[in-house]
Parts: C-alpha cells; sequence; structure tokens
C-alpha cells in the first residue's frame, strides 16, 4: 500500500509524521501544502480532510488526520526499528508527555509564533479576501486562530500567559530531562519526535531562557535528536527559513 | 499492587473503574470525596506527572508503586499492563481510530461537561459550606491552571448566558459521534474498546446537563449506544464504588478550555 503525506514545514504537527516516517524507513509521496496560501482550505485538500487541518496521511485507502496518533499508527503498520518503549510504564510516561506537549506546551509556543510570524507573513492581503479565506475554514477554533493571526487580536494579556506557560514548560521538560536521557525513559521514542519537532528552535525563540546555562539537558537532548539522519532527511526537505532554524543546534557552528 | 485512588465513579473517575472490571482485575479502591477537597491531602500520592496533569482532579493509578495519571492513557495502561481482554483494537487503523477519538473527545468534551456539570451541582454544593473554608481550600491549589476551574465557580464566570454558549459548543462533538454511531455499533472497529469507556464517561451527563442536544429524538445512536454501555456487567460493577445515590452528580473541574477560544 502506497503511503501520501499531505504536509508544510517539518515544523509542529507536521514534522511528527514526516520525521517518524523517516525513522522508520518508510518512503512516502511527499504533498506540500504551503499553510501560508491557505493549500490546507481549498477543495483539493477538503476531500481528503474535511477539517481542513494539517498533516493528513493517506496509507492505501485509509485516511488520518490527527498527527499524534499518527505517528503510533506509523509504529503499529510498519516495520523498522520500534519507536515506543516495551514496558507498559515507559509507554505511558510517553503518551503523557505527548500530551502535555500537544495541549499545554505547543499551543502557548505557536500563539507567540502565529503573532510574530504566521500573521505577519500573511497579512499582506487585502481585508476582504482574508475575511473570505477565513470564511473557508471548517472548524470553528481554526476560523478564531486565523482571524486573531490575520488581524493581529491577539492581546498583550494572553500573550503574556502564553509566555509564562512557555517558561513554566521548558522549566518542567528540563527537570524531566534531568531525570531521564529520553522523554519516555532510557530509549528515544515518539515522545522525542513530538517534542523536538516542538522544541527544536526554542534556543533561537527563547535565547534567555533556553541555552546551555540555563536549560543544558534540553540543548543536549535536542543535538543528539537533530544529529539523527532521520531529522537531517527531514528538516532537509523545508522549503522556507522557518526549517534552517535548525541550524542553531549545530554543536560547531 | 493495584491501588485506584477514585472519587465518585463520573466522568474521568469512572473510566478506569470500566476498564479494571473489564478486566476483571483485582485492585483496592482509595476513596476521597474530590468535592471535598481530599484529592489535596497527604493521603493521595503526587508525583511530577499527576500534579501537572492536564485533567487536574481526575484518578489516580498505582501500580508497583509507579504513578499513572491521565485518564484516556490510563486506560490504555490498563489495557497492555493487566492480563485479560485488551481494550485497544487489534488492528493498526482500529487503534489509531481509538487514540484519534481520545484526543479529539478529550479536547471538546473534557472541558465543557465538567463545566456543565460543576456549574449545576458543585457550585450550589459549595455555596452550602463554610466560605472561608472553600476559599483557603481553592487559594492553596497548585499550579495556578488547576485552582482558576475553582475560581470560577465562587466569581461568577458560570453565568446561565456562559452556560447557555457551552451548551452550543456540544454540537459538532455530539454530531461527530452520532454520525459516527450510523455508521458502526462502536466508536473504534467491530467490537467494544476503551474508545467505548473513554466517550461514555463523559456522554453519559449530556441527556441531563444538556438536554436538548443529546435525547431520543435529536440523537437517538448515542441514546442506545448509552444504553448498551450501562447494561454491561463491567459498567454496574464500577458504579459500586459509589457512596452517594447519585453518583452521576458528582462533577469537579475538568481541562480547561482551550486559550485559542
Amino acid at each position: 500500500m502506497s503511503v501520501a503525506l499531505y504536509h508544510w514545514e517539518p515544523n509542529a504537527n507536521s514534522g511528527k509524521p514526516m520525521l517518524t516516517l523517516a525513522e522508520k524507513g518508510v518512503a512516502y509521496e511527499s504533498r506540500y501544502l504551503d499553510l501560508l496560501q491557505f493549500d490546507q482550505h481549498k477543495p483539493a485538500y477538503l476531500a481528503v480532510n474535511p477539517d481542513g487541518t494539517i498533516p493528513a496521511m493517506v496509507h492505501g485507502s485509509r485516511v488520518l488526520t490527527e498527527s499524534t496518533p499518527m505517528m503510533e499508527y506509523i509504529d503499529d503498520a510498519f516495520p523498522g526499528p520500534p519507536l515506543r518503549p516495551r514496558d507498559a510504564q515507559g509507554r505511558w510516561r510517553m503518551r503523557w508527555w505527548m500530551r502535555f506537549f500537544d495541549a499545554y506546551f505547543a499551543p502557548s509556543l505557536s500563539m507567540i509564533g502565529w503573532s510574530i510570524f504566521i500573521g505577519p507573513a500573511s497579512r499582506h492581503r487585502p481585508a476582504e479576501e482574508m475575511r473570505a479565506a477565513i470564511e473557508r475554514i471548517p472548524l470553528e477554533s481554526r476560523r478564531i486562530a486565523w482571524r486573531k493571526a490575520l488581524f493581529n487580536e491577539f492581546s498583550a494579556e494572553e500573550l503574556a500567559e502564553s509566555k509564562r506557560r512557555v517558561l513554566f514548560a521548558t522549566a518542567a521538560l528540563e527537570r524531566h530531562l534531568s531525570r531521564y536521557p529520553w522523554i519516555a525513559g532510557d530509549t528515544y521514542s515518539l515522545g522525542d519526535i513530538n517534542g523536538f519537532n516542538l522544541g527544536y528552535a526554542l534556543p533561537l525563540s527563547q535565547p534567555d531562557h533556553c541555552n546551555d546555562t540555563k536549560t543544558p539537558h534540553i540543548m543536549e537532548w535536542l543535538r543528539r535528536i537533530y544529529e539523527r539522519p532521520a531529522a537531517r532527511e527531514t528538516w532537509s526537505k523545508g522549503r522556507t527559513p522557518m526549517a534552517a532554524r535548525i541550524k542553531i543546534l549545530e554543536r560547531n557552528p | 499492587m493495584l491501588e485506584l485512588y477514585t472519587s465518585e465513579p463520573n466522568t474521568f473517575f469512572l473510566k478506569p473503574l470500566i476498564a479494571l472490571a473489564e478486566k476483571h482485575a483485582e485492585f483496592t479502591a482509595r476513596y476521597f470525596d474530590a468535592t471535598g477537597f481530599e484529592q489535596f491531602s497527604d493521603a493521595v500520592p503526587a508525583g511530577v506527572e499527576s500534579a501537572l496533569q492536564l485533567e487536574h482532579e481526575g484518578p489516580l493509578l498505582v501500580h508497583d508503586g509507579t504513578l499513572v495519571s491521565s485518564s484516556f492513557f490510563m486506560l490504555e495502561y490498563i489495557s497492555e499492563s493487566l492480563s485479560g481482554p485488551s481494550l485497544m483494537p487489534a488492528n493498526a487503523y482500529d487503534a489509531y481510530r481509538a487514540r484519534a477519538w481520545g484526543q479529539y473527545l478529550g479536547a471538546n468534551l473534557g472541558w465543557s461537561v465538567p463545566v456543565l456539570g460543576t456549574a449545576k451541582y458543585l457550585q450550589p454544593h459549595l455555596a452550602k459550606l463554610d466560605a472561608a473554608w472553600v476559599n483557603r481550600c481553592i487559594a492553596a491549589i497548585e499550579p495556578i491552571e488547576r485552582r482558576v476551574g475553582w475560581l470560577a465557580l465562587r466569581d461568577g464566570t458560570y453565568t446561565s448566558a456562559f452556560v447557555q454558549t457551552v451548551r452550543e459548543r456540544l454540537a459538532a462533538p455530539v454530531a461527530r459521534v452520532e454520525r459516527a454511531l450510523e455508521a458502526a455499533p462502536w466508536l473504534a472497529g467491530p467490537s467494544f474498546s476503551l474508545a467505548d469507556i473513554d466517550a461514555y464517561a463523559m456522554l453519559r451527563a449530556l441527556p441531563d446537563l444538556a438536554e436538548s442536544a443529546v435525547n431520543p429524538k435529536v440523537t437517538p445512536r448515542i441514546v442506545d449506544y448509552l444504553g448498551r454501555i450501562a447494561a454491561r456487567d463491567s459498567t454496574r460493577e464500577a458504579l459500586r464504588v459509589a457512596r452517594t445515590p447519585h453518583p452521576e452528580r458528582q462533577f469537579v473541574p475538568g481541562t480547561e478550555v482551550s486559550r485559542w477560544g
């Protein structure tokens, strides 16, 4: 059965299945969607994923649209090195941290990212065109997110709260990685793939809070993942300067 | 040694109780009253993950010293680590669907059902208690995200207009479940699975909390589905932990609403 992956840059949710497929050695047809051109809300893609969210994976006749469960599916359905711990306790820890990344850390980090990058990069269009683009978004929650980004409606209070949460989560992750070499414990897993997609640019976006002095365990963890061939291969597929941010993890820049 | 720290069998607390009964697992139930702040006593163990977990007031499974929190992943842990029938579909795609439902319903019902339930039942209960004591209990809750769910019950957040808006937000997830049940009797594959335990524990409150959204006329398949799961031996067994006459009316704050709106 063939595999096709609809994705944007190797970053956040798109990067999760990209890096997982690379780690498993699964060849896939890459179908790049430009988030900033709203490709994900166009009819061709809505026929694949009616929710209009990225990524989506098509494996034969099966369509998968939730990125974290998608990673577990890839590990279940394909041969290659296992990407989940052998013991139930390790798998539970992996899943717990993936939820913490997905539901706590990532929304706050992405709110900052959308306010300083996604919004300004998409805001050059006439207001009418932006309103029409928002109307085409199927999910109410995504319409709200795009409206905020395109019309710069993030309040100072909510951005400050997002910053507070990013620092809180960064500190929690640093403590966790001082206890364990990898997210799930002793072995590299989907939890690391998830966390890397979230955090690979933290040393660049939060240089005062994520650096070799304050968060040495996070820095070393990010560099160890960056040095994996699958990560090199995946980030080489980036088409924008966003993916190039990963160079901050070079040990000898 | 297997211990489950649990409050009344409803919402998040109900899930592992059903799963353990499906497994015919022997365990010790350590009961606390979550509406009376007993989860904050030293008698309930706490770890890094349980203190930060996003469901905030949920159950805690302690298995040979390991603390397992977060209810959907607790179901997976129970399925994988205890003997008895697997609760996760065997087929990889059905397992994906089970996890995708867990994520989707967690994001969509994990905050709304507790808001509706606490606004209707916990808020008037707290109002009858000594106000200074309640305020002291709430002020001591960490982290702040966990405290906020309780503060909302004291500061007038849950106006009738607010509650009505929350009920309206149920339309999309309820419609999605109803559509899925038109196509198949269970949410993830040909058999009952942990996806159904997860969904049932939250959906069962809605005929009471949001009658116009879930009723025999509008959502006949959900109503039938709730009836089928309620009739299972495991569900009946799970409800035996109850110490109040109406565990289905016992709610505590849950996950927070998405900050993206």
